[in-house]
């Protein structure tokens, strides 16, 4: 009864206009003193949250992202891949999966993804007569490599609310990411094949190609260098993100010679609002985590799990589910920190690993954002590509798909995320 | 879905009129609360900038000079919490925490404004209440010396004093945009998504 209480209560103001921060927070903090337990907590908690050295990555590699965004490194990765892969069939549409995929080793968010590889790819793309909706489709399922390949801000946040390594939640994004980029892939150039519509790109010439790659060159560099030393143990995540702030600002203004003052402003400026609302949000959910824990609700839950449902893959059924309800209206981050809490005792409980659970969760989570009718992150598109609501939803049935034949792969072979992070 | 942003949403033009409101004191110390959040933001966003410098040289040390600092990692954190926390407020101002605009976004615009003001006084209590809790610890650390036993052992304080600090500034500035209803000015208190 406590439990439909708190989550009417906290739904509630959440679907009013309480900033999700301050509605788990305000709810924790109720709980506490309507339980008779300290309200200091709620500050203390707040205070050890921000005090998570790990969470440093969060500002950093947002940091890394913006400046080079803001030296217009989008524009030169599709360039250069475009160079590369435009004249197959379905060029463009490779071209924008593949830079996708490259642009997500440097930006840890999938709307951020979508926003600047689709600003460039989307006029292109419709110019050379590609059907329209699968354009926006394209998009919206390219942008959700922005948080599986590393780094990724919902996996830094899911490590550290759940204590488990996110050197390794990165690794395991490595190879979803790989599958869906190859389903991608195949899916764009089949759909080239039978639409006769789309008017195919010239073969670049090797000049053409060697100056397009010359720009792109080291923000791959910067972004093999993360994960390679992440995987080597050179350096935390955290310093990761550091090293690539700074080596961001050098390829803009040493190499590329794009970033102007101006702009470096607007992305510390950036960075720190986008830090600010997602680490409250964490903070909040520590608050709200301690209070459900101290009224024992996650346990409650496990128990109710354990006995009326029966069985993993009805447990995942059933889960996904609630993430696809919540998509209509939540973002990525509040549904992972909302649920994680209470479900991951219940997942571990039937057997899941965290780490799978954590990859299992965020390519979900990302699925739930992009279901029609309503899903938050069909309006990111809608907005990017300046169209209708319905034209991106017809879009994005055919890649729906695909994600979610990744997940039932992944459900039937969890190797697939946890080989490279612990066999390999 | 996206709420417009402006950078001061307590508007200084008359909703019906459009043109310049009559700006009294009381008007002046609202705009003075604003401002005072900005320049926090501003503090915030250079402090945050700066834990790179700091944990770039802090790697730089360790492989090229075998030489770990003792303070970058520490001193980072410290301009985390306050970044963070001094925000808040200006976060607030510029309507950018993420919020679901699913629902409010469908109701009449009274219904909105209605909806706004009970979310901004849940905020402004939540805000005070943790400001004063967050003081308790702030003073009772500062009366017995506290320090974090660290390497670099400085006092817990200063630390803890971000939390009665921003929470304050945050209840100023959510009662700044509570009183900013009154206007015409963007009912949403966020953003959908960063």
């Amino acid at each position: 009864m406590t439990i439909v209480l708190i989550l009417a209560v906290l739904f509630g103001l959440l679907l009013i206009g309480v900033p999700v921060a301050f509605a788990l927070g305000g709810i924790g903090l109720g709980m506490l003193i309507f339980g008779g337990f300290s309200p200091l907590m709620a500050p203390q908690a707040i205070l050890s949250t921000l005090d998570g050295f790990i969470l440093l990555a969060v500002p950093l590699f947002l940091l890394m992202s913006n400046v080079l965004l803001k030296g217009g490194v989008g524009r030169d990765l599709f360039a250069a891949v475009q160079a590369w892969v435009g004249h197959w069939p379905g060029g463009l549409a490779v071209a924008t999966i593949l830079s996708c995929g490259l642009f997500a080793a440097i930006s840890g968010s999938s709307v951020a993804t979508a926003a600047t590889i689709g600003t460039v790819a989307i006029p292109e793309m419709i110019s050379r007569g590609y059907d329209k909706r699968f354009v926006y489709g394209l998009l919206a399922a390219g942008g959700t490599l922005g948080i599986l390949i590393p780094p990724s801000i919902p996996m830094i946040v899911y490590g550290f609310v759940t204590e488990q390594s996110v050197i390794a939640l990165f690794l395991a994004g490595i190879g979803p990411g790989i599958v869906l980029i190859v389903l991608f892939v195949a899916f764009a150039m089949l759909h080239a094949r039978f639409s006769k519509a789309y008017e195919p790109m010239p073969k670049a010439g090797w000049s053409e190609r060697a100056a397009a790659s010359k720009r792109a060159l080291p923000s791959l560099a910067l972004a093999l260098l993360v994960i390679l030393g992440l995987y080597s143990g050179a350096f935390t995540p955290t310093e990761a993100a550091a090293i690539g702030f700074a080596a961001a600002i050098l390829i803009t203004t040493l190499w590329l010679r794009s970033l102007t003052w101006a702009a470096f402003w607007e992305a510390i400026k950036e960075s720190a609002v986008t830090t600010v609302a997602i680490l409250l949000i964490v903070a909040g959910a520590k608050v709200f985590g301690k209070a459900i824990a101290l009224y024992r609700i996650p346990q409650d839950i496990s128990a109710f799990i354990a006995q009326a449902i029966d069985g993993p893959l009805m447990f995942i059924i059933v889960v996904s589910l609630v993430l696809l309800l919540m998509g209509l209206v939540f973002e990525a981050l509040s549904m992972i920190l909302i649920m994680t809490p209470v479900l991951l005792p219940a997942a571990m409980g039937l057997g899941f690993d965290p780490i799978w659970f954590g990859i299992y969760m965020v390519i979900m989570v990302e699925v739930a954002l992009i279901t029609p009718p309503v899903g938050l992150n069909l309006y990111v598109i809608q907005s990017v590509a300046r169209t209708t609501l319905a034209n991106v939803a017809c879009g994005v049935w055919p890649f729906l798909l695909l994600m979610l034949a990744t997940v039932g792969l992944l459900y039937g072979m969890p190797d697939l995320a946890l080989y490279i992070p612990f066999k390999w | 879905m996206q709420v417009p942003r402006s950078s001061t949403p307590y508007r200084q033009n008359d909703a019906k009129t459009g043109g310049p409101l009559h700006v009294g004191p009381p008007d002046l110390m609202l705009a003075g609360i604003t401002q005072i959040s900005r320049w926090a933001g501003f503090l915030a966003a250079i402090l945050l900038a700066l834990t790179g410098g700091m944990l770039t040289y802090e790697v730089i040390a360790r492989y090229f000079f075998v030489r770990p600092t003792i303070w970058a990692a520490e001193l980072s954190q410290l301009c985390l919490i306050w970044g963070c926390l001094l925000a808040m407020a200006y976060v607030m101002s510029t309507r950018r925490h993420i919020t679901v605009n699913a629902v409010t976004s469908l109701l009449p615009q009274i219904a909105q404004k209605f909806c706004a003001g009970i979310s901004l006084i849940f905020v402004i209590v939540f805000s005070l209440i943790v400001a004063i809790w967050g003081w308790d610890i702030f003073f009772d650390s500062f009366e017995r010396g506290r320090t974090t036993g660290s390497l670099l052992n400085l006092p817990t304080w200063v630390a803890e004093l971000s939390v009665p600090v921003g929470f304050a500034l945050l209840a100023l500035q959510s009662l700044v945009e509570l009183i900013g209803l009154r206007r015409a000015a963007p009912y949403s208190l966020g953003s959908t998504h960063e």
